[in-house]
């Protein structure tokens, strides 16, 4: 039994080091500045100019400014963790042809997959902590890291963490088992998009996909992310519930999460090796 | 440079002509030298086999040859033309198949990604599938023929490339290992297709490049061997194997034990030695300058407390030549 | 011996059979793969609706969600160019089918336009369906007597983008994997420069200047200004028309000296040979 654990961890830490090995860019200065200054700063840029050019930044509403910049911050978790992770996977397979190496791994498919993610998660980390600067700086937001509620922020995103890696890991073997599917983790991030309540509340929405998006973690642990680090600055979506509140339903989406994750994996991992799509090719 | 040849009087005239082609590679790290003064002329209706160990560089000499890469230092023509100053002109006349290639779109069946490729060359599209069915035919591919590429197996697969380089009917095709991992009917299939071709228009050319000595043997006109960038050794197979026949080659077969290669190229005489290993068994090649060698090796094997289970005396092929001039098999890693 | 002399075809027959054989494998892949298109079509749309409920969250006026339905429309074909043509080198080389079109008598031109014109069919229908679906859902109205003049000024934009997509296929040829990075980087800052979710005029005139070399941001901006009452003007719709079309001659001479370029230099260091990287 200690001995599976110890193969298990040294397999998932391995893979680990493999992603971060194949994204290796990020200790490249030019590919740092495209995928984790760039983009999401862009992506701030775009929202503050919209929030902008209707409210004319006018004080009152600056809440929901705070709100839009960590919600978009923080959504280079999902990013990263969603949509570049299945992209790579589908990349080992249709581009390096590697994957069925992976696939075939003693230390387990899962393993390596958790693995992966990890890497990407943690090279999302540095998107977060820039975009945020950028809002304290250009934007003027009220971001202090002295007066940061670190415990609830780090619980909160462990919990997140944990749901998206299971996601990006049940996705990306949704996609395997499907043929020609490059793009779809990208599309896959921007349905997440809908359903976090990273860039509007998810009250917006109209009323089932509303009930959907409540059912998922994303809009609580983002909620909490934003009390963490703005405390009462921002607007808040679920202004009647306490942090504690936020945070079991948080958890109780958490475990939701794992459980379709387990059973959509296992569907979709017998389908792959049933029509042998692991070591497919696809490109036209 | 001008060079001029004189297509309609010239019976002899070049294929394939390089000046002392050289090509270096830069990476990050290091420069390697992949091809290094070669001097080649093939003649037009040759087909002419170019053999070699890995990493010797006869994929880099086809890649120039097929203008896509660039001579470092040297010069080369094709059917006439130079391959860094002529190579549009040079396009619409060459053809290149590489064994293992996975090309093309995976979405195609196999008769429309060989049309697809047939368009690049601005052939007739009638024409073209005429072409394409008939050679399909040939190579026995027809029930594949409205396969998607996906479903194909590496064989067939290599068998449609194939195709793919005879269709436009090149004036000097270029076959990279073009039968690396067929089984043993799939290759004669496509060495016999190949001879066929040529036959179709006795001016066309092959170059071949091959891990196998067989194939280089029984197929080609004539052969380069290459090593380390250099030609070390050219002519027809028949006059190559004639470099070894003063020797005595002898096929020793010893049952597993301490290694005993270095001491048998040690024993003066012993031209060359290679070995492989077999069924459990290790199967040596010598090339003895005479009879009266073989009594040194006796004593050596024996020496080393080595079980003799096998002892023949054969012709010289190819192989021996190849590893006299090499100076090892084309298995072998180098040392 | 005879010799047989080899039949040369003209380089125009060579060049449009060209663009037929490629656009061949992308109308069948939609073809084959009837539910790639329908997610094909989802992700601009999914990006879209995102931007929508952001100016709702902010109680935006209606004409703002113009704004979003048309820049989603618009940003299917700059999709397209990115990833369908630009990028598709990138793949090519690596299972080398590259190779096989530099050694054939063919162009890249050729090759390139039979990819934009391929893939043609499934973007329309795309950026169609972001068009038509958003205007419904969100009931947003357009001026009749600007169409056929917006519709003159998408063409002109479509074929300035497409130009710029074979300049930008050009670094593919050499850079392969590295300039798939740069398709990134030109993702979201230029949805952000070229103001695909907001006029344009917002962000002032030099950051705005800046970002019409991009064709998408002069083009799209005079369709809003034809199309969308109230379009704050950030240079008249006809002056935007003139200067995409002065880009298009532009970047269709740059694309050619430059993919011309990139493959000597491609050539010289051994980067059109297939090696995975
Ligand atoms: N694109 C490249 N960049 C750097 N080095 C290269 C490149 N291509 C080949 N080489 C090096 O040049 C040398 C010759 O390679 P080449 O592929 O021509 O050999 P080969 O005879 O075809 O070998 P094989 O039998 O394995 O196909 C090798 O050392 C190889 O590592
Ligand atoms: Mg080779």
């Amino acid at each position: 039994m200690g001995v599976a654990i110890t193969r298990q961890w040294t397999g998932y830490a391995a893979a680990v080091r493999l992603g971060w090995a194949v994204s290796s860019n990020w200790t490249r200065p030019i590919l740092f500045i495209v995928y984790s200054v760039l983009r999401p700063v862009s992506m701030a840029l775009i929202l503050a100019v919209m929030y902008t050019v209707i409210t004319g930044n006018a004080a009152a509403t600056r809440p929901y400014l705070a709100f839009l910049i960590v919600g978009t911050a923080f959504w280079s978790f999902i990013q990263e963790g969603v949509s570049e992770f299945a992209t790579g996977i589908l990349e080992d397979r249709g581009r390096y042809h590697i994957l069925k190496y992976s696939y075939m791994a003693p230390l387990g498919f899962p393993i390596f997959l958790i693995g992966r993610a990890t890497s990407k998660l943690a090279s999302a980390a540095a998107s977060v902590v820039i975009v945020l600067l950028v809002g304290t700086l250009a934007l003027h937001l009220d971001i202090s890291p002295l007066r940061v509620d670190y415990p609830l922020l780090v619980a909160a995103c462990l919990l997140a963490f944990v749901s998206v890696i299971a996601f990006a890991i049940t996705l990306s073997m949704v996609l395997l088992a499907g043929r020609d599917l490059h793009g779809y983790g990208e599309i896959m991030a921007q349905f997440l998009y809908l359903f976090s309540g990273a860039i509007f509340p998810i009250s917006v929405l109209p009323g089932p996909i509303a009930w959907l998006a409540s059912l998922s973690p994303l809009p609580y642990w983002l909620e909490l992310c934003r009390r963490a680090i703005m405390h009462g600055q921002a607007y808040l979506m679920f202004p009647n519930l306490s942090d504690g509140e936020v945070f079991l339903r948080l958890v109780a989406a958490t475990a939701g999460t794992l459980l379709l994750g387990y059973v959509l994996y296992r569907m979709a991992d017998r389908r792959a090796r049933r029509l042998g799509y692991i070591d497919m090719e696809a490109n036209w | 440079m001008a060079r001029t040849h004189h297509p309609s009087s010239d019976t002899s005239r070049l294929a394939v002509e390089t000046r002392r082609l050289t090509r270096v590679y830069k990476t990050r790290r290091e420069l390697t030298t992949a091809l290094q003064d070669v001097d080649l002329e093939v003649g037009e209706g040759e087909l002419f086999g170019v053999l070699g160990p890995n990493g010797a560089g006869k994929t880099t000499l086809i890649k120039i040859l097929v203008t896509l890469l660039l001579p470092t230092s040297g010069q080369a023509f094709v059917d006439g033309l130079d391959v860094v100053t002529d190579y549009k002109r040079l396009r619409s006349r060459i053809g290149m198949v590489s064994g293992g290639e996975q090309a093309g779109y995976g979405i195609l069946k196999v008769r429309e990604q060989l049309w697809m490729f047939s368009q690049f060359y601005g052939m007739d599209s009638t024409a073209a599938r005429k072409r394409i069915d008939e050679l399909l035919e040939r190579l026995g591919l027809s029930d594949a023929a409205n396969k998607q590429i996906t479903g194909l197996s590496s064989g067939m697969r290599q068998k449609m490339n194939l195709v793919r380089g005879l269709m436009t009917d090149p004036r000097v095709l270029f076959l990279d290992e073009p039968t690396v991992a067929l089984d043993v009917s799939a290759a004669r299939d496509v060495r016999s297709e190949v001879r066929r071709w040529m036959r179709e228009d006795p001016t066309r050319t092959v170059i071949l490049t091959t891990h196998y000595m067989q194939e280089a043997d029984e197929l080609c006109d004539r052969v380069a061997i290459v090593n380390r960038g250099r030609i070390v050794a050219e002519g027809t197979p028949r006059a190559l194997k004639q470099s070894v026949d003063d020797d005595v080659i002898v096929d020793l077969q010893l049952d597993p034990g301490t290694p005993v290669l270095d001491r048998l190229r040690a024993i003066e005489g012993v031209g060359a030695a290679s070995v492989r290993e077999e069924d459990g068994v290790d199967r040596f090649s010598l090339m003895l300058a005479d009879d009266g060698v073989l009594p040194r090796v006796m004593t050596t094997v024996e020496g080393a407390g080595r079980h003799v289970s096998g002892l023949v005396r054969r012709q010289p092929t190819l192989e021996d030549a190849f590893v006299k001039l090499v100076g090892r098999s084309m298995t072998e890693e180098e040392a | 011996m005879s010799t047989a002399q080899h039949v040369q075809h003209s380089p125009l027959r060579i060049f449009l059979k060209t663009i037929a054989a490629r656009a061949y494998p992308r109308v069948m892949a939609a073809n084959r793969q009837k539910t790639w298109v329908f997610f094909d079509m989802a992700f601009p749309m999914v990006g879209a609706l995102a931007m929508v409920l952001v100016y709702q969250g902010l109680h935006a006026p209606r004409q703002y969600l113009g704004f979003v339905v048309m820049g989603g429309a618009m940003l299917a074909f700059w999709q397209n160019v990115l990833w369908s043509m630009a990028a598709q080198f990138s793949w090519d080389r690596g299972n080398g089918t590259l190779e096989l079109y530099v050694i054939s008598p063919t162009t890249f031109e050729g090759v390139l336009l039979g990819m934009a014109l391929g893939s043609m069919f499934t973007v329309t229908l795309r950026a169609g369906a972001i068009l038509l679906l958003g205007s419904l859902l969100f009931g947003i109205t357009y001026t009749a007597a600007g169409t056929l003049p917006a519709i003159g000024v998408f063409l002109l934009t479509l074929a300035a983008l497409y130009c710029l997509g074979m300049l930008l296929a050009s670094l593919f040829l050499f850079y392969g994997r590295e300039a798939w990075h740069l398709s990134n980087a030109m993702q979201e800052p230029i949805n952000f420069l070229s103001g695909l979710y907001f006029p344009v005029n917002a962000l002032g005139a030099y950051v705005g200047g800046a970002a019409s070399l991009v064709p998408m941001t002069l083009g799209l901006d005079a369709m809003r200004q034809l199309l969308l009452p109230g379009t704050p003007v950030f240079i008249p719709a006809g002056t935007e028309a003139l200067l995409v079309a002065v880009q298009i001659p532009v970047f269709a001479v740059l694309a050619g000296i430059s993919l011309r370029y990139m493959e000597i230099r491609a050539r010289r260091d051994g980067k059109l040979v297939t090696r995975w990287e």
